[in-house]
């Protein structure tokens, strides 16, 4: 139905005074660079990063609302470049709701519909299809203003998918919301999408939302795209440092690190740290003696031994008991190591421990590109 | 390639769109500044015609400087332009100092009728000054305060006060309550507070402000015809000496009126950048 | 040094009461933090004690002082603003040093540049001391507004929201530093939240208000382990925890509770029920948490079926909804765990960390202390009447 393809597409807002008189600025930076991806049918996509790295000037593009400085958009075969919104056959759902005050629910669902002079029935069909799907079908004879603001978001969602379209954009819908209500809808634009099995496109700076969300995700930066995939992949095998920082909470670490050579194998050194890791067989073959590498390990993929061995002791920095789960952080020199595990475990503050790394689950990355080596 | 093609294409299409922009644009802005400026030339010539050339003729005359000459010279313009400037400063001065705080007041504050009072205000500038002349002219002469600087400050604050008050209000409203509370908290009595972080923050809107009240104090012409004599005489009526009953020297009448533009275009151009910035409300924010 | 009390502080805005006869006691060199949902009146009180706000009754206490009638700028408090409250005018060098430019707190220009020196390096914006507050992105603004705060050292620190405008990234490593610092501070610390984590890890103790009341007052373990209610219990914990209405009853000698439309009684802990029998309640509401439920494909001996009705990874777990007889019960699991909407699935509590609620009143009544898996040393459950 929908098969949506990005093809390097570029996009800068245009800075210039319009006069050649004026001593000219220097353009702006591209807010999106060299962007290509693309999406199945069907498929939830979430376009992640943090403010300003072009995620929402990509959905505008998409929609319509903004112009191409370069590149081109597919939906389907057709080509969208000079296709007015309207003619895009895209729902769209912002972050405001912009909901027609003085008409009710079920008008504003109706409200496209009955611009394109779709016959009454017509309408009734398609918005009592919608309204429990996102469960607004007892709210149809009330108006906005009388709505809290999950409902209106529901709403919004609603009249984006009531003309059926063959993509959804949603731009930031839960971030009004309150953290319960959030949660709530989360769950229930997943199973809409699950129902109607249109292709959609969130952006969110959240990263949890996306993971939530979405069965692919694109994560951007800078206007450049640093890795698309699912969840899993993303958390598992970040693309970069940037990647790998971004997604999982509590952050991944990322250590300064100095390769030595032991015997037959590798081992991490931290400055100021006696501190020693072995470095997993399969990085042999990518690294050599004195080599500099950021070393990034989740905090639930290290922990305190329970067994003591040979290796070296660090300090425990903090304890903190959150409940669901224990965090705890060691000094490696001048750097702190964060763990973080659901066992019902105890350290005091200066104890020294020692620590195992799964060694399946550690990622080095160039310290000056952040590009993983693998 | 293709792509830069593309990408050059779009920009030589662009460049060629620019010029005939540019064009158009300043031809309109040329016929626009004639227009404008048209009455203030006109203006200069007249000043500069003896009263025998008058009518009969346009650009084509034989310039002198006898107008000047009489106004300058040969009565007390200066004193008139002086007094003016005393009673439009002093006017300006006595709005600072009390619609400041009024202003503060009316942001801040919580009271009964707030509204009302704030609207109370602005409505004296919607009143016809003739209207309210003859009984301000009564009481004057009985408490008196006629033909007196004072009198005169005083009532000019049914001008100046309002649009002062109105848009400093605005700017104080701007600023968050958080940040004097801020200030506060690192040691400020309420006094520095005001004056290091509440002036420094209100200070385009009361330029801007205070700059269109001394304009208009400096223009007014209702309230100085009848609220003063011989002892203060302003520029707008002094002007109209030269009117007299039987001959019109508009020659003369140019000098004066010219002469009484010049502190006004002088402050206009000295402060334009406040005055753009301070009379879109709300521009200081962040 | 500064030991804050309030007695029966009430603070009305015309008819709403923001502060309704609060009390509170905050020791020496604590790190209190108040958490609560929004309107809750955690700023209004902050307020009060920086001074910038007056109750209408009760009294305010540092130290030994009454401080109702001190003026804001001697009671040697520093506060970071929820919404910054940067002097707009001045850069980001010179708002940082605006405490200590003051007549009551002057240092000489060589210490502010290095006190403003040490806050920036600690805030990582020592690259933008020339910025004003409006090229500043929120985060940054954020930033400028905590290092105004800790450029003095006052009696007492006030914190609206230090952290909310911070990327995850950022907050992550702000608490840490957050933390540390604690430790060297010699003030007294009222830092404002509304995430649980952030309350957790920083907190000595927790006060929950509501509605300008405080619902209660204690260590962050307290607050997780022995919620006083129900709304406190699902302020703690993401996900959030399960509560769900039962019926106590008797079956061989054993309690358990009837529920969840389930043809068996699930069993409650001996401890408990000799509670629950004592104070004759029939009507619970049993509250459980996402790690104290396990799940499996299969059906397995002893457990529920209901259907996966959301299934969310979110990085190093899995929280899956399990809708059973239209109740949703949120539970953790592994992170490469896949599911379909409205697969079915069986689920198994463990009963044995349920925490019983009143079913009217919905206050907390009881839960099993023998599987006490509290492991910080000194803090023990403390049993509640």
């Amino acid at each position: 139905m929908a098969q949506l393809v990005l093809k390097n597409l570029y996009k800068r807002y245009d800075n210039q005074k319009k006069s050649l008189f004026r001593k000219k600025k220097p353009p702006n930076d591209y807010a999106v660079k060299n962007l290509s991806f693309s999406c199945h049918d069907g498929e939830f996509i979430g376009i992640l990063g943090p403010s300003g790295c072009g995620k929402s000037t990509t959905l505008r593009m998409i929609a319509g609302l903004e112009e191409f400085t370069a590149g081109n958009a597919y939906i389907g075969d057709i080509r969208i470049n000079d296709l007015k919104p309207k003619d895009r056959n895209i729902g769209l759902a912002f972050e405001d709701y912009a909901l027609y005050p003085p008409l009710t629910v079920y008008e504003n669902l109706a409200f496209n519909m009955r611009a394109k002079g779709k016959s009454n029935e017509e309408i009734k069909k398609a918005v009592n299809y919608v309204a429990p799907l996102l469960k607004v079908d007892d709210l149809l004879d009330m108006k906005p203003p009388a709505l809290s603001g999950g409902q209106k978001q529901r709403v919004n969602i609603a009249r984006a998918i009531v003309r059926r379209p063959g993509l959804l954009l949603l731009d930031e819908p839960l971030s009004h919301l309150d953290g319960k209500m959030r949660q709530t809808l989360r769950h229930e634009i997943k199973r809409m999408h699950h129902e109607i099995k249109c292709t959609t496109i969130i952006v969110t700076h959240d990263q949890m939302e996306a993971m939530s969300l979405a069965d692919r995700i694109v994560i951007m930066k800078d206007g450049e795209l640093q890795q698309m995939g699912t969840p899993l992949e993303v958390y598992d095998n970040p693309a970069n440092e940037f990647v790998a920082g971004f997604i999982g909470e509590p952050p991944m670490n990322l250590l300064r690190s100095t390769i030595v050579t032991a015997g037959r194998g590798f081992l991490f050194t931290f400055a100021d740290s006696d501190l020693r890791v072995e470095v997993p067989e399969r990085y042999d073959s990518l690294i050599h003696d004195g080599m500099e590498v950021t070393l990034g390990v989740r905090p639930v993929d290290v922990r305190v031994a329970k067994k003591e061995t040979a290796g070296s002791f660090v300090p425990i920095a903090f304890y903190e008991n959150l409940g669901d789960e224990r965090r705890i952080g060691v000094r490696v020199g001048s750097m702190l190591l964060n763990m973080a595990t659901p066992d019902a475990v105890y350290f005091e503050r200066g104890q020294m421990v020692q620590l195992e790394f799964k060694a399946e689950k550690t990622h080095l990355f160039h310290p000056g590109t952040g590009e993983r080596i693998r | 390639m293709s792509q830069q093609t593309q990408l050059l294409d779009s920009s030589q299409n662009r460049k060629t769109m620019l010029i005939l922009e540019d064009f158009g644009r300043n031809l309109g802005l040329t016929f626009y500044a004639l227009f404008a400026l048209f009455p203030l030339v006109w203006m200069v010539i007249c000043s500069l015609k003896a009263d025998a050339e008058m009518y009969n003729t346009v650009f084509v005359f034989t310039p002198t400087l006898d107008n000047y000459k009489a106004v300058l010279l040969g009565t007390d313009y200066f004193k008139a332009f002086f007094q003016n400037l005393v009673v439009s400063g002093g006017a300006v001065l006595l709005t600072v100092v009390a619609g400041v705080p009024a202003a503060y007041a009316l942001a801040r504050y919580d009271f009964k009728k707030k509204e009302d009072v704030a609207f109370q205000i602005l409505s004296f500038k919607f009143a016809p000054e003739i209207m309210v002349i003859l009984p301000v002219f009564l009481i004057f002469q009985k408490i008196g305060l006629y033909d007196t600087y004072f009198g005169l400050i005083w009532v000019y604050q049914l001008i100046t006060m309002p649009l002062l008050i109105w848009v400093v209000r605005g700017y104080f409203e701007d600023i968050s309550v958080e940040v004097e509370q801020a200030a506060q908290l690192d040691g400020y009595r309420w006094f520095d507070v005001f004056f290091k972080t509440l002036v420094p923050l209100i200070k385009p809107g009361l330029v801007a402000s205070g700059l269109l009240a001394f304009i208009f104090a400096w223009n007014s012409f209702t309230f100085p015809l009848v609220l003063s004599g011989f002892n203060i005489q302003t520029i707008t009526i002094t002007s109209l000496r030269y009117i007299a009953s039987d001959t019109v020297h508009y020659g003369q009448v140019a000098v004066a009126a010219l002469i009484a533009v010049l502190p006004e275009i002088t402050a206009r151009l000295f402060i334009q950048k406040h005055l753009v910035r301070g009379l879109s409300f709300g521009a200081v924010k962040g | 040094m500064a030991r804050i009390t309030l007695e029966r502080i009430v603070k009305r805005y015309g008819k709403n009461v923001a502060l309704d006869g609060l009390d509170l006691d905050i020791q020496d060199n604590e790190f209190f933090v108040l958490f609560g949902p929004a309107g809750a009146g955690k700023t209004t009180l902050l307020k009060t004690i920086a001074g910038v706000e007056f109750p209408q009754e009760g009294l305010i206490k540092i130290g030994d002082e009454i401080v109702n009638h001190v003026e804001p700028m001697y009671r040697n408090v520093s506060m970071v603003f929820e919404n910054y409250a940067l002097y707009p005018h001045l850069n980001v060098y010179d708002n940082i040093a605006s405490p200590m430019r003051s007549k009551l707190y002057r240092q000489d220009e060589a210490t502010i540049h290095q006190q403003v020196e040490r806050v920036t390096k600690m805030m990582k914006i020592d690259h933008l001391w020339e910025r004003r507050p409006s090229q500043l992105s929120n985060g940054q603004r954020q930033r400028v507004a905590i290092g105004r705060c800790l450029v003095r050292s006052p009696n007492v620190f006030l914190m609206d929201e230090p952290l909310a405008h911070l990327d995850a990234k950022l907050r992550h490593f702000m608490r840490g530093e957050l933390k540390e610092m604690q430790s060297s501070f010699n003030s007294t610390t009222i830092y404002v939240t509304h995430d649980y984590m952030e309350a957790m890890s920083l907190a000595d103790r927790i006060a929950v208000l509501n509605y300008g009341k405080i619902e209660q007052l204690g260590t962050s373990l307290e607050m997780y382990y022995t919620p006083c209610n129900e709304f406190v219990a699902r302020l703690f914990g993401e996900p959030e925890i399960n509560i769900f209405p039962g019926e106590v009853e008797e079956e061989n000698g054993c309690l358990g509770v009837r529920a969840l439309g389930q043809q068996e009684l699930m069993p409650i802990e001996e401890d408990a029920a000799q509670v629950l029998r004592e104070k004759e309640v029939r009507q619970v509401d049993v509250g459980i948490r996402g790690n104290d439920i396990s799940f499996s494909f299969t059906p397995r001996e002893g457990s529920m079926a209901g259907t996966v009705y959301a299934n969310e990874p979110i990085g190093n777990k899995v929280v899956m909804t399990v809708d059973i007889h239209g109740t949703h019960l949120s539970l953790v699991a592994p992170n490469d765990t896949q599911a379909r909407i409205d697969q079915p699935v069986y689920i198994r509590l463990n009963m044995k960390n349920a925490i019983f609620f009143d079913g009217q009143t919905q206050e907390y009544i009881t839960r099993s202390q023998a599987q006490s898996h509290i492991c910080s040393k000194g803090m023990p459950i403390s049993e509640r009447g």
